[in-house]
């Protein structure tokens, strides 16, 4: 009895720190924004205090920003959808090669996160801009007349985005996928079922806890992205990131700034608890 | 319910082959257990019926046809793996009613036949569970039964048995060959545990690296081994290294004259000897020899001797127990001897 007790005061000394840490960093300049995104805010004197709703009005009655707001969501759930259907394959082989580059295929997969954002858009700028390579290949080989706008498109940002989260797709499905036996796809293989009813009825239905935290991890990032929309969408293509942004550095505007990442921050939420709870009542009914 | 015939299968796996030029003829009904040592072979040979390996050489027919080149889930073959490989998130009736439920067989008429299978290894009670719910035992016996259910051509078991506790190994050894009887079923069935394999099988195929030894019936290979590796796997053998000198003469390299088949090729050669068919204090035996007990040990039905008949030989014999005081204690000098017959001569000539 006494060991339990002990146990316990051991445990909640080991988790002290860390909620300390979250309370400081992360809570409380969360709680001050949510208190600013209530304030006015008056040209020429920056922040009044306030208590009011007028930010969020602004915002969801302009259309400017709602586009913003469901842009950035489309792109969100396309990355992610791309993830997983690109993802996947990747995973499934990491998890079962027997191969002795096993850990070099893995740095491979990773390796895009070495590689800071800005150098990777740069990479970008000079593979996909009217001057890059592919653009000057393909006029060279006389596929096309005119340079194809590839940069600074809805398309380029997603390709861009895809890029950086596929690793965090690929490592989420490939620590579920290895624990899958293989010999469980085998029996299937063996009870008649050819490869895409062994993958739909056994591979995926096992591997859903991988593919629900791959997913969730990966529209997370996409809903908040930031460098890849600046650097590759360019000045004038707008998501919800770089707009928080815009709003506190460039406007001045902490209010509505704070608004806007209120309404981020709430949105990637309610849509990962959503898609989480459609995914386990599908589960349950099944 | 088929037969299967494997002829010339080979697998080379780069520069090592693992499988070489394999030939068997399964009939119908048939039970044949594969036997041999760790690593010679015996998973990859099942594994090409299966489907799993391709071969690299020769043919795999079922039922008159060539399947050899087939996928697995076009095969019919029903597959029993080691560590049972249930479907986790299906219930016991949803795993047995997989192959079924691939077959595209109406939904009433495949939850009938996955009971009725399951009723066959006497689990329908546990239809609802989830496979994690239920015993290794009763796991493995799921897993036999969703192999039945889609009514294979050839059974295939690849040590079924060897996660389960020695005494649940029994139950189960005799649940699957009742059940294989009673179906009429072509079974193969891989093992390394000879008194399973023993048990179990209607004929035997004993390999090693690679390649077949002998194929056989239990007394087959008991009684007529085909080579010393053979005599050495399936039952005890004591091993007497040597030459057969003249017909009928084989002089042991510890100085031992011993008779043996007078048929038996001269030139260098080995001498193998049940422990049983040693006799303590021959009679008219063919061979006599004296020697002394060295260890003795008790194994319940039988005593176990070790006797030095020479600086360098010892052979081992079991007597049968017939209470009282043992026949011979540690020590011990004695004469004991075997017949003619029951030298198996070996020829060593390269
Ligand atoms: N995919 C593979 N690549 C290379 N070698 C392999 C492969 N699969 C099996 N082998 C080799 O083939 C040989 C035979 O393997 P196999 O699994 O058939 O043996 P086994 O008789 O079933 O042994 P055990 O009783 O240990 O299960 C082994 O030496 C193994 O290392
Ligand atoms: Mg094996």
């Amino acid at each position: 009895m006494s060991l339990g007790t002990q146990g316990h005061g051991t445990a909640a000394g080991l988790v002290t720190p860390a909620t300390i840490f979250v309370v400081l960093t992360l809570l409380v300049p969360l709680a001050l924004l949510f208190r600013y995104s209530l304030n006015a805010f008056v040209p020429g004197q920056f922040m009044v205090d306030a208590l009011t709703l007028e930010n969020y009005v602004k915002f969801f009655t302009d259309p400017f920003y709602t586009a913003v707001l469901w842009r950035t969501f489309r792109i969100a759930l396309l990355v992610t959808v791309i993830c997983l259907f690109v993802g996947f394959p990747l995973a499934y082989v990491l998890a079962r090669t027997r191969s002795r580059y096993k850990n070099l295929l893995l740095i491979g997969v990773v390796l895009p996160l070495f590689v800071g954002n800005a150098v990777r858009a740069a990479g970008w700028m000079v593979a996909f801009g009217a001057k890059g390579v592919v653009n000057a290949s393909l006029m060279g080989l006389g596929v096309i007349a005119t340079p194809l706008d590839i940069m600074f498109t809805e398309t380029a940002v997603i390709i861009g985005i895809t890029a950086v989260n596929l690793p965090f797709m690929v490592l989420s499905l490939q620590s579920v996928i290895e624990g899958i036996d293989r010999s469980v796809e085998e029996a299937a293989f063996n009870l008649g079922a050819p490869p895409w009813r062994m993958i739909g009825r056994v591979l995926v239905p096992l591997a859903a806890p991988g593919i629900v935290a791959g997913c969730i991890l990966t529209f997370i990032l996409g809903m908040n992205a930031y460098a890849t929309p600046v650097l590759i969408g360019g000045p004038r293509f707008q998501t919800m990131g770089p707009l928080v942004y815009g709003q506190f550095v460039e406007q001045n505007n902490w209010p509505f700034g704070g608004a806007i990442a209120f309404i981020l921050m709430t949105a990637t939420l309610l849509l990962t608890m959503a898609s989480s709870l459609l995914l386990r009542r599908r589960r349950v009914a099944d | 319910m088929a037969r299967l015939e494997l002829s010339g299968l080979s697998k080379t796996y780069g520069a090592v082959t693992t499988v070489r030029d394999v030939s068997l003829d399964v009939p119908d009904g048939e039970f044949l257990v594969l036997l041999g040592p760790s690593g010679c072979g015996k998973t990859t040979t099942l594994r090409m019926v299966a489907g799993f390996v391709d071969p690299s050489a020769g043919r795999v027919t079922l039922g008159g046809e060539d399947i050899t080149h087939r996928p697995p889930w076009r095969r019919n073959t029903g597959m029993v793996f080691q560590n049972y490989a249930l479907f986790p998130h299906m219930s016991v009736a949803e795993n047995v009613a997989f192959g079924l439920e691939m077959r595209k067989v109406p939904k009433p008429e495949r939850e009938q036949r996955a009971l009725a299978a399951l009723g066959l290894v006497r689990l329908s009670q546990y239809a609802a569970r989830l496979p994690r719910q239920l015993s290794g035992g009763q796991q493995q016996r799921v897993a036999l039964a969703r192999a039945l259910a889609i009514r294979p051509d050839v059974l295939l078991l690849d040590e079924p048995l060897s996660n389960l506790d020695a005494k649940l190994r029994e139950e189960v050894r005799v649940e699957i060959r009742q059940l294989q009887k009673q179906l009429g079923l072509t079974a193969v069935m891989v093992t390394h545990d000879q008194e399973e394999a023993l048990t179990m099988a209607d004929r035997l195929v004993v390999m090693a690296e690679g390649a077949i030894r002998q194929v056989g019936s239990q007394q087959d290979l008991y009684e007529r081994p085909a080579d010393r590796f053979v005599a050495g796997f399936v039952g005890r053998s004591t091993f007497l290294q040597g030459r057969v000198a003249e017909p009928g003469v084989f002089q042991t390299e510890g100085g031992l004259r011993l008779a043996c088949d007078p048929a038996a090729r001269s030139g260098p050669a080995v001498m193998a000897v049940r422990p049983e068919a040693i006799h303590l204090h021959p009679g008219a035996e063919d061979n006599s020899l004296s020697g002394t007990v060295e260890f003795t040990s008790y194994l319940g039905p039988v005593l176990e001797l070790h006797v030095r008949l020479s600086p360098t030989e010892r052979v081992v014999l079991h007597m049968p127990n017939r209470g009282g005081t043992p026949a011979a204690g540690l020590g011990e000098s004695v004469t004991i001897g075997w017949p003619r017959a029951a030298g198996m001569v070996f020829s060593e000539a390269a």
